[in-house]
């Protein structure tokens, strides 16, 4: 009796999961087999052509993924840390807690196609205010047009709108913790600080290794930021392996390959973000045994 | 006879005067041709609102508002109260016209009556779309678009796209500039050489990098020398095509420009199109800060905000600059892009120390009928109708509109001088400029337009953006477009790339 | 010492503001200029520094015929699509979450954590190439342009964040409560829905904020698969996208466009604050 409740629970979602699925996955997995391109439509088969010409000769599918792995870590990395900051500064003691709290959410919330082209107008490097700002002191930065500059400023984008992501998770986790562990820690005398090493971030650990993998995940299908301000530009300096399939797939339509580099895509994110949740394991709750 | 002639004489202007009073009509009722009222033809006001259409829906996907996007849907309300059709317009930006028409008809669907796009899609889409009819075709007013731009429009003689609009590349300058008597003084003093529209794109890089990065219009603000498109987008590879037929198109070597037809070898790493990046490479150092990643937009911006002193890409920067409330307005000049002192010469493997220049008569709006589409005659009813000639004439007076001239009696200076406030002057410049352009030219260069054009483009985009950007040299960046053209012949297939770029190279060998 | 802290603490809290601000106010000056307020360096303060006018915002209003992007009717497709694909997500999505959380499942060899695995793994494709199937498959089903077509997919997209956000929260509900009201004589789905629940509202109210933005913000899939009967607001919106990009009307957009979500911001703030679990166990 009760082991039939179980499957009550998990298959409505599970199956209607699949049932929407089952077909895009089969037809794109046919698709990485075919040479689909704009003049050739069409599910002809031409076997592992697709993969074998992504293995041996694109290496700017290969060098998109190391700036990949650069911005996802990046911006993934700073929105923790901030969004854990920001979550410990407005969870108790502060006046208007309240508004914080909703103010600092505000950035998720917009569509990211249209809010970065707000983002391209502050950088621009002759009519915006970031600019206007720093030319007083007799710098004009070349945010969108200099291959290392454009990192940053990619970096910065991404840091505003999706640090909330991190913040709400972690503020939600904070006010659901067990307030008995701090009363222990209290009555054994720790400060702040201990409580936070000792107490606060050991208890944080699941929701920490959830948010920054769901992060990880989304960061690294950055697409309207890097196509609104700087098209993977300048040269490829800010061309990441979701820009590239964007661009191979629907903009030159080569439709086959951009499926074989999509499921190559999927296979190393599987790949990376298991060895990923491993490390953060042994970081996060490893060492607090 | 007496009686004949009165009668005759009655007739006609019985009829003129039911053609003026028709024209009042039309123009009381649709404000946007008070300036011409309707003007007769098979398209007009009058003979669209003969036909009824109420009950049949057309559905076009055009770009966005409003450059094309507003007279799409100012025609499409226009057409819908003529004819009682109903009319659903939707807009997409430019980049996205092609996936957005693309996906459905490869998916074996024609969600869209009429697709809007760029002209150079022409290859890709030729398979989904329905040929223009005869009927249209020697309609007079289609007989009085340009020659360029019916080849434009078709495909080895047939007529795939609806002519809509004309685009070209020209030179825009600052004529407060170029033909100020102390600055060419000045310019003369220190230079030693004449300041002029600059015949050549060395001369070019010299008056641009002089007037790089002064005021030197008194407006308190920094100037530039060149506002360029060269952000890695979708556009900007044709920004590098006008910079480099001066030295690559060789009338004396005819037989491809991209390829070498019989071959099929791209061309694009020929000392030709390497001098051109080289230049490129060093007008990094006259555009404006942020020049680097400008989109077509930004262009715009800078040139018709008064930002830059040269530009050379589409009408859009000069007409903005042209608008009422532009504080350029009446200072910008238009000439003929830049041709160069040598053309390189394929056969001979050497320099042809000439002075050489080409048109580039580059893609532009174009639009075309779904062949699975069940409205055909709708739809080209209505394709004619946006293009009539007194649509026409309003569309072109209105800058923000991008419908700029195509037809023959479009290059006549007074549209400009009475519509538009453009000082006389300006105005035959412009309309001899583009004129001569379309019609005289025999060393022209056509858009590239083969199947899989945008594997070939985005090539380009990718490798001239890392020259631009110093992380290759430009002979090393077009050596690597050049291997990916030939991997992209290769998967494409060798003949199916040659018979189609046949048909365009026999257009500039002037053949056909 | 303290005080140094707390000086600190307010200090890093309104750094943070300025920059969370500091867009949105730029945004606000621009929907108010013109192109040559545009064109003509950076302005900030209205009637100061430059001519406001309001055609950013009427624009928004106007119809293409007159220069304009119409937003009233994607705004509510929007609202709609996207309430609609969240709650589905939400209701399955919970369930299944709290079935991973609570019971043990082989299939052959795939157990729990691969089953939550494989739902948030739908989040990692990119959805270029998903856009030729899913067009495909809707159009065999007649659901292309249709609201029920779009929240078909957007389901896709947004059920994987519920369960994986639920199964972390559901995780943190301390086993003794379901079995204290099982043997209180409740049967699963009542200790599931009167016990587990609502002790796991923050959670619950998280995962919806999060399904309710990534659904309203998604651009791509209304791209692909919409035409004419159903446009939803992010589409529109990119319709003022043309060779000039209007700084003025997309600025307005974007501060419209973000107005619903902050309601939703407020709401969730209002949830988070009270579930607190340490209550619970007494």
């Amino acid at each position: 009796m009760r082991y039939g409740h179980k499957y009550v629970f998990l298959l409505p979602g599970l199956l209607v999961l699949i049932a929407i699925l089952i077909f895009p996955v089969i037809f794109t997995v046919r698709l990485s087999l075919s040479g689909w391109n704009s003049y050739n439509p069409g599910l002809d088969f031409v076997g592992i052509k697709n993969y074998v010409r992504l293995f041996t000769s694109d290496p700017r599918f290969w060098e998109a993924f190391s700036r990949l792995a650069f911005f996802s870590l990046t911006t993934v990395f700073l929105q923790y840390i901030l969004g854990f900051g920001l979550a410990l500064l407005v969870w108790r003691d502060v006046l208007f807690k309240r508004f914080f709290r909703v103010l600092f959410l505000i950035p998720m919330m917009t569509t990211p196609v249209i809010m970065t082209v707000i983002w391209k107008t502050v950088f621009h490097e002759s009519l915006g205010p970031v600019n206007d700002f720093l030319s007083m002191f007799g710098l004009t930065p070349l945010w969108l047009s200099d291959p290392m500059l454009s990192k940053v400023t990619v970096i910065i984008v991404e840091v505003w709108q999706w640090t909330p992501f991190m913040f709400l998770l972690l503020l939600a986790g904070l006010l659901s913790l067990p307030k008995e562990a701090f009363l222990a820690a209290s009555i054994d005398g720790a400060g702040p600080l201990r409580k936070f090493i000792y107490v606060t971030f050991p208890l944080m650990a699941p929701i920490s290794i959830g948010a920054i993998i769901i992060r990880l995940i989304e960061a690294s299908k950055i697409m309207d930021t890097i196509y609104v301000l700087t098209s993977g530009g300048p040269g490829t300096s800010t061309e990441t392996t979701s820009f590239y399939i964007f661009i191979k797939g629907l903009r030159e339509f080569q439709m086959g390959y951009s499926a074989a580099m999509s499921f190559t895509y999927l296979i190393v994110m599987i790949l990376s973000l298991t060895v990923i949740v491993n490390i953060l394991i042994r970081v996060f709750i490893g060492r607090n045994d | 006879m007496k009686r004949i002639t009165v009668a005759v004489t009655s007739m006609l202007v019985g009829v003129t005067a039911a053609g003026i009073a028709a024209g009042d009509k039309w123009s009381d009722q649709f404000p946007h041709i008070k300036n011409t009222g309707d003007i007769a033809g098979e398209c007009s006001y009058e003979s669209m609102s003969q036909k009824d259409y109420s009950g049949q829906t057309l559905t076009i996907n055009t770009h966005a508002v409003p450059v094309m996007g507003e007279p799409t849907a100012l025609h499409a309300e226009q057409f819908s109260a003529l004819t009682g059709a109903e009319v659903n317009v939707i807009h997409t930006p430019a980049g996205d016209l092609y996936s957005k028409a693309m996906i459905p008809f490869q998916a074996g669907q024609a969600p869209y009556d009429i697709v809007f796009g760029f002209s150079n899609f022409i290859r890709d889409w030729m398979a989904y779309l329905e040929p223009v009819p005869e009927y249209y075709v020697n309609m007079r007013q289609m007989q009085d678009v340009t020659k360029s731009h019916i080849d434009v429009a078709s495909w080895d003689g047939t007529m795939m796209q609806f002519p809509i609009d004309g685009d070209r590349h020209y030179l825009k300058y600052r004529k407060d500039v170029i033909d100020n008597p102390e600055l060419q003084a000045k310019y003369l003093a220190e230079t030693g050489n004449e300041l002029r529209v600059p015949q050549t794109w060395k001369e070019y890089a010299e008056i641009a990098a002089y007037f790089n990065g002064w005021d030197w219009d008194g407006d308190g603000e920094l100037e530039y020398g060149s506002a360029e498109v060269m952000k890695k987008d979708d556009l900007m590879y044709a920004a590098f095509f006008s910079r480099s037929v001066a030295y690559a198109k060789n009338p004396a070597t005819p037989g491809g420009f991209f390829f070498d037809l019989d071959t099929m070898t791209p061309l694009i790493n020929s000392p030709g199109f390497v001098e051109a990046l080289t230049d490129w490479v060093e007008a990094v150092n006259y555009v404006p800060p942020g020049g680097i990643n400008f989109s077509l937009g930004d262009e715009i911006n800078s040139f018709g905000g008064g930002q830059a002193l040269f530009s050379f890409s589409w009408d859009d920067a000069f007409v903005a600059a042209m608008e009422d409330g532009s504080a350029i307005k009446n200072k910008v000049g238009v000439a003929p892009l830049p041709g160069a002192d040598r053309v390189w010469n394929r056969e001979t493997g050497a320099w042809d120390e000439t002075y050489n220049q080409a048109p580039y008569i580059v893609w532009g709006w174009a639009a075309a009928v779904a062949k699975k589409s069940k409205n055909h005659e709708l739809a080209f009813d209505y394709l004619c109708f946006f293009s009539n000639d007194a649509n026409h004439q309003a569309d072109i007076a209105i800058g923000r509109f991008g419908v700029n001239p195509f037809k023959k009696s479009d290059f006549v200076p007074d549209i400009y001088i009475e519509r538009q406030g453009w000082d006389q002057q300006i105005a035959e410049e412009y309309t001899e400029t583009l004129m001569d352009m379309e019609e005289k030219s025999t060393n022209r260069v056509f858009p590239l337009r083969v199947p899989g054009v945008f594997e070939f483009t985005s090539a380009v985009a990718t490798g001239t953006s890392k020259a631009l950007a110093g992380q290759l040299s430009p002979q090393e960046a077009l050596d690597e477009v050049a291997a990916e053209w030939e991997a992209i012949i290769e998967r494409v297939g060798v003949d199916n790339v040659r018979e189609a770029y046949a048909v365009g190279v026999a257009l500039e060998d002037n053949l056909r | 010492m303290r005080s140094f802290y707390i000086t600190l603490k307010y200090l890093a809290i309104a750094l943070w503001t300025a920059f969370v601000v500091g867009p949105f106010l730029w945004a606000l000056s621009t929907s108010f200029k013109d192109f040559s307020s545009v064109t003509s360096g950076a302005k900030y303060i209205p009637w100061l520094q430059f001519k406001p006018t309001l055609e950013g915002w009427n624009v928004l209003w106007r119809t293409p015929a007159r220069g304009g992007v119409d937003i009233a009717e994607p705004f509510m497709n929007s609202l709609m699509v996207t309430t609609l694909a969240s709650a589905i997500s939400i209701a399955l999505g919970t369930l299944a979450a709290y079935a991973l959380s609570r019971y043990t499942f082989k299939f052959g060899f795939v157990k729990n954590n691969d089953i939550t695995f494989f739902f948030i793994s739908q989040r990692i494709m990119p959805p270029v190439v998903l856009s030729i199937p899913f067009f495909i498959m809707l159009s065999k089903f007649g659901l292309l342009d249709t609201i029920a077509g779009l929240v078909t997919v957007y389901i896709v997209l947004l059920m994987p964040i519920a369960v994986w956000i639920m199964v972390d929260f559901f995780n943190k509900v301390p086993r003794e409560l379901d079995e204290t009201a099982l043997i209180d004589g409740c049967n699963p789905f009542q200790a599931f829905f009167q016990v587990v629940l609502p002790n796991s509202i923050p959670g619950l109210v998280v995962a919806t904020m999060f399904c309710l933005i990534f659904g309203w913000t998604d651009f791509f899939f209304s791209f692909i698969l919409t035409f004419t009967e159903v446009q939803l607001l992010p589409v529109r919106i990119v319709a003022l996208n043309s060779s000039i990009t209007p700084w003025w009307s997309l600025s307005a957009a974007a501060l419209i466009s973000v107005a619903p979500l902050l309601l939703v911001a407020f709401v969730v703030e209002r949830f988070l604050s009270k579930g607190n679990l340490s209550g619970a166990l007494k």
